[in-house]
């Protein structure tokens, strides 16, 4: 059967009308109120303030990221960190949450499901105080149940950092997986049930091709925020997260140079480059994602 | 189901949003005609309560028409959104001023408002003034407190096993190893973790250290260049810190600052080097008996050093509508009144005035009582603060791995001295 | 289509005779044990530290640290966290604040974003990925950098301390994310429905509205997402508005934490006291967005 994809009622000009009539208000938010501060602050990049002076410097706070051994050296040594923070993210959270998401689909669990769905919500509701707070707690070497101090050696820091923070969202990539099953429509399972399907079988042969572009969007949006991550790590390690910088990140590198740590002056200048770096890198990666596995995104119209 | 939703959630969005606007609004220098009402930053939550109940109101009742309003800020986000909002136009009349590169960054920046000729400086001497300075030396902060650390220790347990103060170094090791060998207490409450480095640097090398390196001296020494942070009297004194180790609590690469504090607190440690805003974090509702000794000495009759830091002062907003008001307010901060009421409020915040404050808390005098006959230095960090590779951050950083595994305290030195290297320019040579 | 209907008329015929016997066999399972025995052990997972928090949040300072597992007992119970915390006297404000922001922005949100991605997906000119596009890059923008930017200008508008400016910043960093999930779900709607609309007379807006119900799901979930980090955002209330009267639950909570050590008993009663509201918001909106949902839509 053949699915008209475009609306042929209106003519371009009318379509055009419409367009900028629905998305203007969302526009003027977004570019309002975020794209034009982050602009303005991106430009700053390109100056050096000496003494409340600014003056135009061009690409010189770049070429000093990228050059001063230093800087450098911890820029690159935060983009691995963050590439790791992102891979254990990626690993861990998407099979649990695909797995919740199955779960608290399944026929097993039919009036508890509401239940399940919130519970296994609740921590993404948790401030970062909390999440830092009780965790530490049951890791402690003093007060906790393990002995090994996690937290302060270089190997398992980071691990441990990226536990806790898939601890707490877990939830997301589950209700974006559910959310999926559950638009599957009915009569297809029916269907399939009638013909004699498990449940295992009508998981993998049926609900999981129809869920699969879920992953994308979720591999996407877990690179973006680990990318940007920083509340839980800041929270729990300070501005210059250690032990040995193993748990600084690109939000923490940004930070520290942006607004300084401890008795440390930042620098706005340098900082704005810095985060139009990160920025930069960002856009490229996901262009470069989206482009190419564009094919396999594309929802199945049902 | 028809959903109405989307219009439903508009209208009720728009609804609010008008009660919201008409909610807030701007906040200070509200009330009467005639009144101000100051708003007053600050990176101390936990003082809220003692500012408006013992402070403010002795400075409201002499000066009716003058309000001040306590508005502090998370300690860690403090300098972040103080900058910020001096940029931004939104900071309050009043400004608790970092000692340091930190405070004069604001104040060459044009933040805060030059006290060049006020009255009340004559109260304290050009060394506390000068931590409050601009790079020319004009006074910016009136000094308000000054902190010092050395070492709390938990008199109960060392009447149990028989310990005497320690003064000397290796008196301090024997006290320590009988701690451990009796088992029943942890040595030291003292941890650590990286989030909390800045104890290792703070309460650890900058308070036994300057007996190493005879305080003044050798700070000035690293400052001017005549020093490098690899000499012996600084690598001895990272010996020192190292030597300590065997006497952490377990797990102490995981052990945070708060823990330490806990432990002693609960009484399960027997000694905690600290500085002495903790006082009134170990007795109190502990219950516990606690003392204070200085920092050990090398070897036996050797000159004290002990650290006293400049910690906070108080200046005025350049972009304040109220300084008049504000004046009035630091005149009377200035004054020994408000030196008396402050010290003994917050025990283990010192007054900087010439004039020093009597003390009620009797730990507060004990530790105060360390300073005399000791050569007092400020943390060695001020001007060496900052730089590319950042000082405090890199010596932090390898304190903290000196102290959890087997780096050594040359290692340290040469790392920090060839951070030193690659900006300060005295150092250079 | 007409594949379906017959599965559906096969599925509806056959339903019922599923003997109540063959039901209950269903029912108890070893695999059904097992399905809700793996729940179980997330549900601890997850509830058991929030527990240890509320648990310790009873206990006196001393308490909290001598032992975090245990119950409060005799000698550890106390509520003098709790009651430190409403001697702040204006919780009630703090709450009305985070709830005012919180819905407000999710509010906007979910209405602009949907509206603007019905759009996107439905007109099918150039200048449609264009904008998508533009949107998807504000979901990669940091946000913290442009605070002082926004900061002059809601000064310079006279909105410093009002929560109306954290609702506007709010709102703008929000609908990035919302238009482009929104978008994801809106393409997943059959083009016929849209097209038998405007056949049957209808005008765009009402199209959108016959539409909006397929896409509950996304609503769900954009509501969802976009609560959570305006609830326990602490860095723009405390720059935009600090005052007294706009202070946000998460705000006020930082009194608690003091420069050396914190009030741990306060603390923890006051995020306890923050964090339920939030719950009871997010479990309203999936009810109301996710409920109903079991009837499907592929009628």
């Amino acid at each position: 059967m053949r699915v008209r994809t475009s609306n042929s009622i209106h003519n371009a000009a009318t379509k055009y009308r419409y367009l900028m009539l629905f998305t203007l208000p969302a526009l003027i938010f977004y570019v309002v109120f975020a794209v034009y501060p982050l602009f303005a602050t991106f430009v700053i990049s390109l100056f050096q303030t000496t003494n409340g002076d600014g003056s135009f410097i061009g690409l010189d706070n770049y070429v000093y990221l990228f050059t001063d051994p230093t800087q450098s050296g911890h820029f690159w040594h935060a983009l691995l960190n963050n590439l790791e923070f992102f891979a254990i993210h990626l690993i861990v959270q998407l099979p649990i949450g695909l797995l919740l998401a199955a779960l608290i689909t399944s026929d097993a669990v039919r009036r508890l499901t509401g239940f399940y769905r919130t519970i296994l919500f609740i921590p993404a509701t948790l401030s970062v105080v909390i999440v830092g707070f009780i965790w530490r707690m049951i890791i402690s070497p003093l007060w906790g149940i393990i002995g090994f101090p996690l937290l302060g050696t270089e190997a398992t820091a980071l691990p441990t950092l990226s536990l806790m923070s898939i601890w707490q969202w877990i939830g997301i990539p589950m209700i974006f997986l559910y959310t999926a099953l559950i638009a599957i429509p009915k009569d297809i399972l029916e269907a399939a049930r009638v013909d004699g399907a498990s449940g295992m079988r009508t998981f993998w042969a049926i609900k999981f091709p129809l869920i699969r572009p879920q992953f994308g969007l979720i591999t996407i949006l877990t690179f973006i925020w680990t990318m940007n991550g920083f509340d839980l790590i800041y929270s729990l390690m300070g501005g210059a997260p250690g032990p040995n910088y193993s748990t600084d990140i690109l939000g923490t590198f940004f930070f520290r140079t942006f607004f300084g740590f401890n008795n440390v002056v930042g620098d706005t200048d340098y900082g704005a480059a810095v985060a139009t770096v990160i920025f930069l890198f960002i856009l490229i990666s996901t262009a470069g994602y989206f482009f190419v596995l564009q094919r396999r995104l594309k929802p199945h119209e049902l | 189901m028809k959903s109405r939703i989307a219009p439903v959630a508009i209208t009720v969005a728009a609804v609010m949003m008008a009660l919201a606007g008409c909610s807030g609004g701007s906040g200070d220098s509200g009330g009467g005609s005639d009144q101000v009402t100051l708003q007053f930053e600050s990176w101390r939550p936990e003082d809220a309560a003692i500012w408006n109940s013992k402070i403010i109101p002795v400075f409201e009742k002499d000066n009716p028409g003058i309000k001040v309003q306590f508005a502090p800020t998370k300690a860690t986000e403090y300098d972040a959104a103080l900058k910020t909002r001096l940029q931004g136009g939104t900071a309050g009349d009043l400004i608790t001023c970092r000692s340091g590169a930190l405070n004069r960054e604001n104040i060459e920046a044009g933040f805060i408002e030059p006290l060049k000729g006020f009255t009340g400086l004559s109260n304290f001497d050009d060394l506390s003034l000068s931590y409050w300075a601009s790079t020319n030396g004009d006074p910016y902060c009136v000094p308000v407190a000054s902190v010092m650390a050395a070492f709390f220790y938990n008199k109960d347990i060392f009447t149990e096993l028989n310990l005497s103060v320690p003064k000397t170094n290796a008196e301090y090791m024997s006290v320590l190893q009988a701690i451990k060998s009796n088992g029943k207490y942890v040595p030291l409450a003292f941890g650590a973790t990286p989030g909390d480095a800045w104890v290792l640097a703070y309460m650890g090398l900058y308070s036994e250290g300057p007996n190493y390196w005879h305080g003044e001296e050798g700070r000035q020494g690293l400052i001017d260049g005549s020093k490098k942070f690899t000499d012996p009297e600084f690598v001895q004194a990272l010996a020192a810190l190292k030597s300590w180790t065997p006497f952490m609590p377990d797990g102490r690469a995981s052990v945070t600052y708060s823990d330490a504090t806990q432990l002693f607190a609960l009484g399960k440690a027997a000694i905690f080097p600290s500085g002495s805003w903790d006082i009134s974090a170990v007795t109190g509702s502990t219950g516990l008996d606690v003392g204070v000794f200085a920092p050990p000495l090398p070897k036996a009759g050797d000159q004290l050093y002990v650290q006293s830091h400049p910690d906070m002062g108080i200046g005025i907003n350049a972009a304040s509508q109220h300084k008049k008001e504000a004046q009035v307010f630091l005149n009377w901060v200035a004054s020994p009144a408000f030196q008396t009421i402050y010290a003994n409020a917050l025990p283990g915040f010192f007054g900087m005035g010439k004039e020093p404050a009597k003390l009620d808390n009797p730990l507060a005098q004990a530790w105060a009582d360390l300073k005399v006959g000791a050569e007092l230095t400020p943390r060695v960090e001020d001007i060496l603060s900052g730089g590319n590779p950042d000082f405090e951050t890199t010596i932090e950083n390898s304190l903290q791995l000196m102290m959890t595994t087997d780096k050594s305290p040359e290692a340290v030195a040469d790392e920090t001295q060839k951070g030193l290297e690659n900006w300060y320019k005295p150092q250079m040579k | 289509m007409s594949q379906v209907s017959v599965s559906r008329r096969q599925a509806t015929r056959t339903a019922p005779d599923e003997s109540r016997e063959a039901r209950r066999r269903r029912r108890m399972s070893p695999s059904v044990f097992l399905v809700h025995g793996v729940l179980i052990f997330f549900v601890v997972m997850a509830l058991g530290p929030i527990l240890m928090t509320i648990m310790n949040s009873l206990k006196t300072q001393q308490g909290i640290f001598s032992g975090p597992f245990q119950l409060p007992t005799a000698t550890t119970f106390s509520i003098d966290g709790y009651l430190r915390v409403t001697q702040l006297g204006d919780f009630g404000t703090l709450y009305f604040n985070s709830a005012t922001v919180t819905i407000v922005t999710t509010g906007l949100t979910v209405g602009l974003a949907t509206i603007a991605a019905f759009a996107i997906v439905e007109y099918k000119i150039k200048l449609a990925p264009v904008l998508s596009g533009f949107f998807i890059i504000g979901i990669m923008l940091p946000v913290r950098l442009g605070t002082v930017s926004l900061l002059q200008m809601m000064s310079s508008w006279n909105l410093v301390n009002t929560t109306l400016a954290l609702i506007l910043v709010y709102t703008g960093m929000s609908l990035p994310l919302g238009v482009a999930l929104m978008v994801t779900y809106f393409r997943s709607v059959p083009q016929e429905l849209k097209d038998a609309a405007r056949i049957d007379g209808a005008g765009e807006v009402q199209t959108l509205s016959i539409v909006t119900p397929m896409v509950r799901p996304g609503l769900g979930a954009v509501a969802a997402l976009t609560m959570l980090p305006i609830w326990n955002d602490l860095w723009f209330p405390l720059i935009l508005a600090p005052g007294r009267s706009t202070q946000t639950v998460t705000l006020g909570v930082q009194q608690f934490m003091g420069q050396y050590d914190s009030d741990w008993p306060a603390l923890l009663a006051a995020l306890t006291l923050g964090t339920i509201p939030l719950i009871l918001l997010f479990l309203i909106f999936s009810k109301q967005f996710i409920k109903g949902l079991s009837e499907g839509y592929g009628k």
